[in-house]
């Protein structure tokens, strides 16, 4: 091979040679096809969601299509063949399972991670750490099943009031379901605490569980703030369970009751709505694609209107949950 | 700890109360197990329902306790004593067996009722062809530029495909079905023992491994029948199976002598199923008789409880999970690449970056609607289809795909890249020869991972209308679908009766727990191989 031929093949092979361009164009179409899919999502979900309202704003007498808007978030009335949708139902529904989800997920969540990173020896988090990943992969069908057939009954053992379908079954389940997601973002936050605190609480003479309380979780406070809120997250857009084991009537649960003390209302929080059978949105949403619901297209569309509430809450819980991360945390 | 006064502090001083702190440790060792006790209390009971252990006769149950439990535990215990590693490594060539046997039965139905082989072995030499092909344009690089070699090979591949399936299946012959297999997945298997034996032995003894393979194959196929088995599903399993298993057991007691008193291990658990299974076959003990039968794998669903079969659902789980797949992996790799080899450091990039980690919180159901928005109202497709329902999937896995992928790269050293940058090699280059190869097999894990997500999903394939009952295997991309979890919701909740709570869903259940289990253990078995 003479030298020119060996300059050619240096030269030939620069950032710009058809198959670089051919290579990085493709890997960056790639990567661009998540910015349309989010697109598209926000577009399609924000079209069909209009086409809804300027439906059924002369349903409801009232006109234009921000009045419909205000009906469909302010309602407490879902009946689909009585073209009533007032969505308030459905997200007293959500909030409530993800209210019980939460007492059930996050002291549990954060008594894992603080374990596995803190107290466990290595062989005990390689048996947890798996047990865990099992814990978040059984899908979320098999999960509502359980809570359907085999927890409601044990629940109604110590509730007889309990209905065949009732939050407090979903919101247990789901608080189950969410455990590894607190665990494992609290836990990373947890493990990046660096040693020398922890060396420096023990020089001090703490033991190791004022060492856990009192260095570890305040410094990964913030992860465990942003878990929180993903495992949230992920509570309100959780489908199949709560489809199955909550109950498909639309129920407008209100859980603040008010009683009287010497003629004064005081309102106290009435937690025997738990008992009761609800239709949260994503179940709503399962319920119109599969369900007997005549109403047509006008059905089909609030499907959509559905999914913009749903996807706007879970959107800013991430953002949220992001910028906690981001912002609060404490640099070492 | 904090104390009032001086005094206190004094007295109380080198001295702390230990309580606390070991009620701390318990009391979050007990939160720890709630979740996992629990559930393992549910996965039990409901696999006891399935299975229906205590209808079996105590004689079933004694005589596989004397043939399998019993004798497994003592040499178990016999070599976990000599040797644990050994143990392992007898345990992972039963786990493979198993596993990939369920893999194979999968495959053997899609040769069966989805595939026929002929046009399966059509396909084959299109590809075959194409990548001969495009190896030999290749090889032409310092000839031919660059545009014109990816035009030729581009031409040649469209032709193949176009022509080779339909001139083939146009002719008036027909190969029988198990020799095909024969001749694709045994030699395919056979060419793979023989590059893995060739770079540790020598090319003689490769090549040697290679053709025992394939006869192997082809003699499993002959003797299938006499063993109750058709030839092809026998030529299948024994490619997807009993080779690459048998394989990968003679390479590590080869290999690794030390290890070799695992197989006894593996013997003894295969010995005493069969011999227990001939005993009581002899001795005429009934089994349990449970509801995850053959017929359950066979039937189409029914409105009896008991004649439910989960077939057409495995069936399209099998097809979706092909689709997810084929879409998710290029794409899922290629944005990976793109934002960690590429993609410079600018407002942009950090606008994917944050835009990917919000969509894989995206609730699932929501995927859902785009693809029945996207899919099914823009585009015009069909409803519930095999390929909206895979498109919508890959779409829902495609954020954890990127974000696994690019894990699995970023844990490529940085010297390795620097060194072929410094050898001269571009960007392209630098990716396929270094990058890509260190870290496929993190990039594999984090895909089966995503695979076992997809599977498992249920509300997108309802909101992209797939039917509730499907009587019929879905035959080819456009043919509507179910999924073993669709199947199992439909009958959970629309034929919701005490009959189908307590037989067909928990097989249901327990089919899909073990599919899901056996996919995750592939990932982290890899996963713990190659990161170790």
């Amino acid at each position: 091979m003479s030298t020119d031929d060996i300059h050619d093949d240096l030269t030939q092979r620069t950032e710009n040679a058809p198959v670089e361009l051919l290579t990085r164009s493709f890997f960056f179409l790639c990567a661009v096809l998540s910015v349309v899919t989010t697109l598209s999502i926000v577009v399609l979900l924000t079209t069909e969601a209009a086409k809804f309202f300027s439906i059924t704003a002369p349903l409801m007498n009232v006109e234009g299509a921000t009045a419909s808007v205000v009906d469909f978030l302010t309602g407490t009335t879902w009946i689909i063949n009585n073209q009533q949708f007032g969505v308030l139902s459905l997200v007293s529904a959500t909030l409530l399972i993800t209210l019980g989800a939460a007492v059930v997920a996050l002291p549990l969540g954060v008594a894992t991670a603080i374990y596995l990173s803190e107290y466990a020896t290595e062989r005990a988090r390689s048996v947890l750490k798996p047990a865990l990943e099992v814990l978040a992969g059984v899908p979320t069908v098999v999960y509502g099943f359980f809570a359907l057939v085999y927890l409601t009954p044990v629940l109604e053992l110590v509730f007889p009031s309990i209905g065949t379908f009732n939050i407090l079954s979903a919101s247990i389940i789901v608080g189950i379901m969410i455990i590894p997601m607190v665990a494992s973002i609290s836990e990373d936050a947890m493990s990046a605490v660096p040693e020398s605190l922890r060396q420096a609480g023990y020089g001090m003479g703490a033991t190791k569980f004022d060492v856990s309380t009192g260095i570890v979780v305040p410094a990964s406070l913030s992860g465990i703030f942003s878990s929180f809120i993903l495992a949230l997250s992920r509570a309100i857009g959780e489908t199949m369970a709560v489809t199955i084991a909550a109950g498909a009537q639309a129920n407008f649960l209100n859980p603040i009751g008010v009683g009287t003390v010497f003629g004064v209302p005081i309102p106290y929080p009435d937690l025997s709505v738990y008992l009761e059978g609800a239709l949260p949105m994503t179940a709503a949403m399962v319920q119109l694609r599969t369900g007997d619901v005549t109403g047509g297209g006008l059905a089909y569309r609030s499907i959509f209107a559905i999914g913009l509430l749903l996807f706007l809450i879970t959107l800013v819980m991430n953002i949220i949950s992001d910028i906690v991360a981001q912002r609060y945390r404490e640099e070492y | 700890m904090a104390t009032d006064t001086d005094s206190q502090q004094l007295d109380g001083f080198g001295r702390v109360s230990r309580t606390a702190g070991v009620a701390f440790r318990y009391l979050i060792l007990a939160a720890t197990l709630f979740g996992i006790v629990m559930l393992g209390a549910l996965l039990v009971y409901v696999t006891a329902q399935a299975i229906q252990p205590f209808t079996a006769d105590p004689g079933w149950h004694l005589t596989f306790f004397l043939t399998l439990v019993l004798p497994t535990a003592a040499v178990g215990r016999y070599i976990y004593r000599r040797n644990p590693a050994a143990l392992g490594f007898g345990a992972t060539a039963v786990g493979a067996l198993l596993v990939s046997l369920m893999f194979a039965g999968g495959a053997a139905m899609v040769f069966i009722d989805i595939l026929s082989p002929m046009t399966w072995f059509a396909y084959v030499l299109a590809l075959a062809v194409s990548a001969v092909a495009v190896v030999g344009f290749e090889r032409l690089d310092e000839r031919l530029p660059f545009v014109a070699r990816l035009v030729a090979s581009g031409a040649v591949v469209a032709l193949a495909f176009y022509f080779i399936p339909s001139i083939l299946l146009s002719l008036p012959i027909a190969i029988i079905g198990w020799i095909i297999i024969l001749l694709t997945l045994g030699g395919g298997v056979a060419a793979l023992v023989a590059l893995r034996v060739a770079r540790g032995h020598g090319r003689r003894r490769g090549a040697f491994a290679g053709v025992a393979a394939f006869l192997g194959v082809g003699v499993i196929a002959l003797v299938g029948p006499f063993a109750g088995i058709d030839p092809l599903p026998a030529a299948v399993l024994a490619a997807i199976s009993f080779v690459p298993t048998a394989s990968y057991a003679a390479l590590t007691a080869v290999e690794r002598p030390e290890k070799r008193v695992g197989l006894a291990f593996t013997g003894t658990v295969l010995g005493g199923a069969f011999l227990g299974a001939a005993v009581v076959d002899v001795l005429s003990f009934a089994g349990p008789d449970s509801w995850v039968d053959w017929g359950f794998f066979t039937n189409a669903h029914s409105g009896t409880a008991a004649d439910a079969g989960l077939y057409p659902a495995i069936g399209g789980s099998i097809l979706l999970m092909v689709a997810v797949a084929a879409l998710s992996f290029p794409l899922g790799v290629g944005a990976a690449v793109y934002l960690e080899e590429y993609a410079p450091d600018n407002r942009f990039t950090r606008f994917i970056d944050v835009n990917i980690s919000n969509l894989a919180g995206v609730p699932s159901v929501v995927y859902g609607i785009l693809g029945l928005g996207v899919f099914v109202t823009y585009l015009g497709r069909p409803m519930g289809t095999v390929l909206v329902g895979g498109a919508t999937l890959a779409l829902l896995i495609l954020p954890i795909v990127i974000i696994s992928s690019r894990e699995a790269i970023r844990s490529v050293p940085e010297e390795t890249r620097q060194a072929s940058y410094g050898m001269g090699a571009t960007r392209w280059q630098t990716v396929k020869n270094v990058v890509l190869p260190r870290a496929f097999p993190g990039i594999m894990t984090g895909t089966i991972l995503s695979l076992g997500r997809a599977i498992g999903e249920t509300a997108p394939l309802i909101m992209i209308g797939a039917p509730n009952v499907v009587y019929d295997l879905p035959s080819e991309f456009t043919s509507s679908v179910s999924a073993m979890p669709l199947q199992v919701y439909a009958w959970a909740s629309l034929f919701a009766s005490e009959e189908f709570y307590q037989q067909a869903v928990p097989a249901g259940v327990v089919v899909l727990l073990v599919v899901l289990l056996s996919m995750n253990s592939v990932a982290i078995v890899l996963r713990n191989r190659y990161e170790g």
